[in-house]
């Protein structure tokens, strides 16, 4: 399997205040193409930061993430939007879709400022709301769509541009029992179908439980790191 | 960028209230900026045409001491045959020459100093329009025992006296010795400036010119223009070509019109600006209001890849849409305004409108504007919005993607 993203010796200190903060301590890993993983832990053992470091979003103090052979901790911020937009897709925990548009527009989002033609925007945004099950709600606004609903049309904006993975922050956070089950077998059909890269960060043990590897942060550091054959 | 003028028109939208109230305070602003930037050029426009048209014209030729002794014996030397010069000009339409110095009326009882206009009543009425300003009798029609006088009203009313009545001009010859003769007035005028109507009288030239001893005397020449413009031209042509004489145009004259003028020309636009400048503050609250409400939003946006400049692009654009619409609306009923009390007039009576009479100002003012007028004024008002969109937008940008898309 091909490697999609490798850490070495990440670290990411925090100076908040008199007291340093060591959000990530020399996290080293690796993740292959169409991995199913949940990275666990307590609050504060770096988990979001993590997800936030190699999705671009914030520099490592230290260490190197390589994506595609490409590495992230240094390259320029302007690069890094567009690396962001070609290579990774993001779902967060509150949905933050775009209310002043649409479902299809907001699937569409993503691919239009890849500067995809109109019809395959609309053809695959189309087959993702399908896929997630919302192909009645294609030009309904997030507002008239209930949290279970926007998280899916979520879930179909970061997967509609072919990214190499996807980053999850907590999913399900702030989803009632059905939806979130509804949400993983959603994901979980496309990360097989799509052979996409999942990566979650999450408390759920829902999630945990269909997860087919999960990576244990304490204190920002590796603390434990199982496949699971599901 | 059809996406980013997409949701930025959209987003001017999810705050209606808001955005309602932001285009109401563009759209007042202008309305209260441009009426009182209307009333202001309409008024001055009324007292240039007043006061040049009616009064001065656009040049006036007198001998050089003439204009500190208004007296007969500074005639303009071979006056007519320069009003037949003169009427060669290409540039001049109008040429009115005059008999004139600063003499008294009297009535039986009561006296005043004025200064005596002799004038050809057909040339002067297309001069001055004088015949269009009689409110009551006739101009210079009447064939009687006396010469006719054609009196301000005002100045009738100082000397109890009326239409028919019986006055004595009193003045010095091209000698210097003092003449009296009786005329009878046949006329009154009125013009918005009160001074003026107590301090001018009409009478023939002809009758003039008998009484002085000097039937080719001319004090003054008043010259009307093809072209107003032209005025600092052609009177420095003429000085060039007649020196000697005091040749001065409307602005040597009643330099205050011109400067007054000048003014309102240069500064009207910049007078409704601060206006503008005002309700820009209001619409920079506005956009960074909206800016701090979608913290998470724009996070969003930067954190998928939206590109900081489109961010930045779509918070000045939503503020342009705001002020194209508020200043779209607001210059539309403007104009509207304007193009209405311009034909209506607005009473400034009860407004301490009697009073600006006193400076010449009509207390009726027709309120005008040039179209030009319009088209910088929305151009000031887009400069200011997008100005005033700097900071939300640089604000908007400042956003760390990590952080803003966890902001609850």
């Amino acid at each position: 399997m091909k490697t999609v993203i490798k850490t070495t010796d990440l670290s990411k200190v925090y100076n908040g205040g008199a007291a340093e903060v060591h959000a990530l301590k020399n996290v080293s890993l690796e993740f292959k193409q169409g991995e199913f993983t949940a990275i666990v832990g307590p609050s504060g053992s770096g988990k979001t930061t993590f997800l936030n470091v190699i999705g671009g979003l914030d520099k490592p103090t230290d260490g190197h993430i390589y994506i595609d052979g490409v590495d992230l901790a240094t390259m320029k911020e302007s690069k890094l939007f567009d690396f962001r937009l070609r290579h990774i897709g993001f779902v967060f925990q509150a949905y933050n879709l775009i209310p002043v548009l649409t479902a299809i527009e907001n699937v569409s989002f993503i691919m239009l400022l890849q500067k995809k033609s109109k019809e395959e925007m609309e053809r695959r945004a189309k087959e993702m709301l399908e896929q997630v099950g919302l192909a009645e709600k294609l030009y309904v606004r997030p507002s008239q769509l209930s949290g279970g609903q926007q998280q899916r049309v979520a879930v179909a904006r970061a997967l509609a541009s072919k990214p190499d993975f996807v980053l999850a922050d907590e999913p399900t956070a702030n989803l009632d029992t059905q939806s979130a089950f509804n949400l993983l077998d959603i994901m979980a059909r496309l990360n097989k179908e799509e052979n996409v890269t999942m990566i979650f960060s999450t408390h759920d043990q829902r999630v945990i439980d269909r997860a087919r590897r999960v990576i244990k942060l304490v204190d920002g550091a590796v603390d434990n790191d199982e496949q699971f054959d599901r | 960028m059809i996406t980013v003028i997409k949701i930025a028109w959209r987003n001017i939208w999810r705050n209606r209230k808001r955005s309602i109230i932001i285009i109401m305070a563009i759209v007042f602003g202008l309305i209260g900026g441009v009426f009182s930037a209307s009333i202001r050029l309409g008024a001055e426009n009324q007292r240039f045409r007043e006061s040049v048209e009616n009064q001065i014209s656009h040049i006036q030729i007198h001998h050089d001491q003439f204009i500190a002794n208004p007296e007969a014996r500074y005639r303009i030397p071979d006056g007519f045959k320069l009003t037949d010069e003169l009427r060669q000009h290409p540039d001049i339409k109008i040429v009115s020459p005059r008999t004139v110095f600063d003499g008294m009326i009297a009535t039986a009882n009561l006296n005043a100093g004025v200064r005596i206009k002799g004038i050809d009543p057909e040339i002067e009425s297309k001069t001055t329009y004088l015949e269009d300003l009689i409110v009551e009798g006739t101009y210079f029609t009447e064939e009687g025992r006396l010469p006719s006088v054609i009196v301000g009203r005002n100045l009738a009313e100082d000397l109890r006296s009326g239409v028919g009545s019986r006055i004595v001009l009193t003045f010095q010859d091209v000698e210097g010795e003092i003449v009296s003769a009786s005329f009878r007035i046949e006329g009154l005028y009125v013009v918005t400036s009160k001074r003026f109507e107590e301090r001018n009288v009409f009478v023939n030239a002809s009758d003039l010119n008998g009484l002085i001893t000097d039937d080719e005397a001319v004090t003054e020449i008043a010259i009307v223009l093809n072209d107003p413009d032209k005025y600092r031209i052609v009177a420095n042509e003429l000085r060039e070509k007649y020196t000697g004489l005091e040749i001065r145009h409307w602005a040597d004259i009643d330099p205050s019109l011109f400067y007054a003028l000048e003014f309102l020309e240069r500064n009207l636009v910049f007078l409704v600006g601060i206006i503008i400048l005002g309700v820009s503050f209001g619409l920079l609250n506005t956009i960074l209001m909206s800016v701090l409400e979608r913290v998470r939003e724009l996070g969003v946006l930067m954190a998928v890849g939206m590109k900081k400049a489109m961010v930045f692009a779509m918070v000045v654009l939503e503020t342009t849409m705001l002020s194209l619409i508020g200043g779209g609306l607001g210059l539309t009923l403007s104009f509207g305004l304007v193009e209405y009390l311009n034909r209506r007039g607005v009473n400034l009576e009860g407004f301490g409108g009697e009073g600006l009479e006193e400076y010449g100002f009509a207390s009726i003012v027709y309120p005008e504007l040039e179209p030009a007028f319009y088209f910088n004024l929305g151009i000031l008002v887009i400069a200011f919005a997008i100005i005033a969109s700097v900071y939300p937008a640089w604000k908007a940008i400042r956003l760390v993607p990590a952080e803003a898309v966890r902001q609850e």
